[in-house]
């Protein structure tokens, strides 16, 4: 892309410098990206894909959508250990194909911190870096200079660190993990000298967007240069047990003012021409460790397992569930008060999550009570 | 104004109700994405529409006033139709404009006084023009929509009219066929008459408490097939934009109706 096609579509100097890179480096995860907008015109969907291979994590942060899923809490709540089967690499590979003749181009590796997984270098792989474009989620705890040269070498493009405040005793509070402030800090600089691409993600509860705290990240990644993704606190996981931290419309379209002065951008932005509002399927999938399929990481109805149902199947259905499918402008599960009670009503007291397809979401949805 | 119809044609809350779509549109809505009625000021929007759009010139405010009531009352004097008027209902005048492209206008008069009128209302939040390369050859009229009639009627005289986001969650074919169900008074909306409404009414898709619908120029085809040009909200900020809608219904999205005075 020369200079003057990319002032045309709206991308940054910094935004373009980064894409003629991955195309010198990878033509094809490159043209697939380029296609996406071509995609999104004709209707299809090219979603990113979030792997929540392993749910082992060194934390316990009070806002995780994962804890649920999670073997220590089924060991501490229902005494019992997870003994369904559980995603391997010929799966991943597997999906990694599948995906790839839909079109779709993105992987995020996420969990659980993806971090601690011994076998994360054979997940990359099985992903292929050559086909797909990768992402790790972190909460920066192992990122230093040597982790961080060495997510490059294997092929993964960026990096996604959790900052949860600017301030380090609430950052640490809200994570639960004294030095965890510090840790992130470290792992910023370490993934900008790797040569990573990073971004910046922090939780907004209810109010936080009206904070000074929440000026100052955003000043803080501003004047690093890096993107801030703010993600909404949902009613789901450890949540559930923080309706106060779900938020309103009014934090929503502050930080919609915010994207006018800052690198600011929430799951709902517009990006490059497209407009896709809630991206529940449109935008994102997640695989879960038992090989279900939900439309969203907050989202604990499953749309089919694929070792039953192929993923462009998987797709279908959900695109053609009325919540899901449809645009809208709002956060799903952050937003609307009617389906976040059916959620909180369908998920309360399940052992398993996600539920199956048909016990949570089924093709007799519906936006009415009848 | 064209003959009574005894079948009723809206619900209590100004919704048309979809009784001649075969194309998808919800029979019921739980009005999740809704638009509040403004205060009209018709002095306020006269002044607004002749400074912005100088749509105003030969019509002043009072008869402005009352030539929109009239379309109103009579609008109410018709059972099957007196509960549109329930609903949200803009007031709006059309410059006398001779328009022989659908999309021109709008890219040189009537986007950007809908611009400068948002933002003159609204000085903190801003108006964007999302559409890329220009709207110039791009938009045609759909034959069934009706709304060649309007754009006929304004090439001869300035014309108020009343704009009702009434057709929500209706696909855009729907909205076309449910249209020619109607009284002949009422038209698809496209490009100008939106335009003006909002330019009347600049804070319609403006809400803090809940989300607003997505207003679709349903009158309107565009190059391509399945796509199609709106306004939509994006927090306090107002936007035009395109998307693929490809027939299908959505919650979020609206189509309006237009009755002019006169018809």
């Amino acid at each position: 892309m020369t200079l003057i096609e990319a002032e045309a579509s709206g991308l940054t100097a910094s935004e373009s410098a980064k894409r003629n890179d991955l195309a010198a480096r990878k033509p094809y995860i490159a043209e697939k990206l380029r296609n996406i907008a071509a995609m999104e015109e004709r209707g299809e969907i090219s979603p990113i894909i979030r792997l929540e291979k392993s749910y082992l994590c060194n934390f316990q942060c009070t806002h995780c959508s994962a804890e649920y899923y999670m073997d220590r809490h089924l060991e501490k709540v229902f005494k019992i250990k997870d003994e369904r089967r559980k995603i391997d690499l010929d799966d991943i590979r597997r999906l990694s194909r599948e995906a790839d003749e839909l079109g779709l181009a993105r992987f995020v590796i996420t969990g659980g911190e993806p971090l601690v997984m011994k076998d994360f270098d054979a997940v990359v792989e099985a992903i292929d870096p050559e086909r797909h474009y990768i992402i790790t989620d972190t909460n920066g705890w192992f990122l230093d200079l040597e982790r961080a040269k060495h997510l490059k070498a294997i092929g993964v493009e960026k990096v996604q660190i959790s900052l949860d405040s600017m301030i380090e005793a609430e950052h640490d509070a809200f994570r639960n993990k004294p030095g965890s402030y510090k840790r992130v800090m470290r792992a910023i600089d370490a993934s900008l000298e790797a040569g990573l691409n990073l971004i910046l993600s922090t939780v907004l509860v209810r109010g936080r967007g009206k904070t000074d705290e929440f000026r100052s990240m955003c000043e803080f990644a501003k004047q690093k240069g890096i993107g801030l993704y703010v993600s909404y606190a949902k009613p789901t996981g450890s949540c559930t047990e923080h309706p106060e931290f779900v938020i309103t419309k009014e934090d929503a379209d502050i930080v919609r003012e915010l994207e006018k002065d800052y690198p600011v951008f929430t799951h709902m932005t517009p990006s490059y021409g497209s407009y896709k509002g809630c991206i529940t399927v449109k935008g994102i999938i997640t695989v879960t460790s038992t090989a279900e399929i939900t439309p969203c990481p907050y989202i604990d109805f499953s749309l089919g397992n694929l070792r039953d149902t192929s993923l462009k199947d998987i797709l279908a259905r959900g695109m053609r569930n009325p919540w899901l499918g449809p645009h809208r402008p709002d956060c799903l599960i952050g937003e609307d008060p009617k389906f976040i009670k059916i959620h909180t009503e369908k998920t309360k007291g399940a052992v398993h999550l996600p539920l199956p397809w048909g016990q949570g979401f089924s093709d007799n949805d519906s936006l009415l009570d009848d | 104004m064209a003959a009574v119809s005894d079948a009723l044609l809206f619900d209590d809350f100004g919704r048309c109700l979809p009784t001649a779509a075969q194309s998808p549109a919800h029979p019921r809505s739980r009005r999740y994405f809704t638009l509040q009625q403004p205060d009209i000021d018709y002095g306020a929007s006269h002044a607004r529409l002749l400074r912005h759009l100088g749509a105003g010139e030969t019509v002043d405010a009072a008869a402005f006033a009352a030539r929109a009531e009239a379309i109103l009352a009579r609008l109410r004097a018709d059972p099957a139709t007196a509960a549109i008027t329930r609903g949200v209902a803009i007031p709006f005048i059309l410059p006398r404009l001779a328009v022989d492209d659908m999309g021109r206008p709008l890219d040189e008069r009537f986007l950007p006084a809908l611009g400068r009128a948002f933002e003159e209302t609204y000085p903190d939040y801003r108006f964007t023009n999302h559409n890329v390369g220009g709207l110039d050859g791009r938009l045609h009229i759909h034959p069934d929509s009706r709304h060649a009639g309007l754009v006929e009627a304004m090439g001869q005289a300035e014309r108020v009219g009343i704009y009702f986001p009434a057709l929500s969650e209706y696909s855009i074919p729907a909205a076309l066929e449910q249209v020619a169900a109607l009284p002949r008074h009422f038209l698809l909306a496209g490009g100008v008459d939106t335009s003006a409404a909002l330019i009347s009414a600049p804070g319609l898709l403006l809400r803090t408490d809940t989300y607003p619908p997505l207003l679709w120029l349903g009158a309107l085809t565009s190059d391509q097939p399945g796509v199609g040009y709106h306004f939509e909200a994006y927090g306090y900020n107002l936007t035009f934009n395109r998307r693929p809608h490809l027939g299908q219904a959505a919650e979020y999205w609206t189509c309006g109706l237009s009755v002019l005075d006169g018809d």
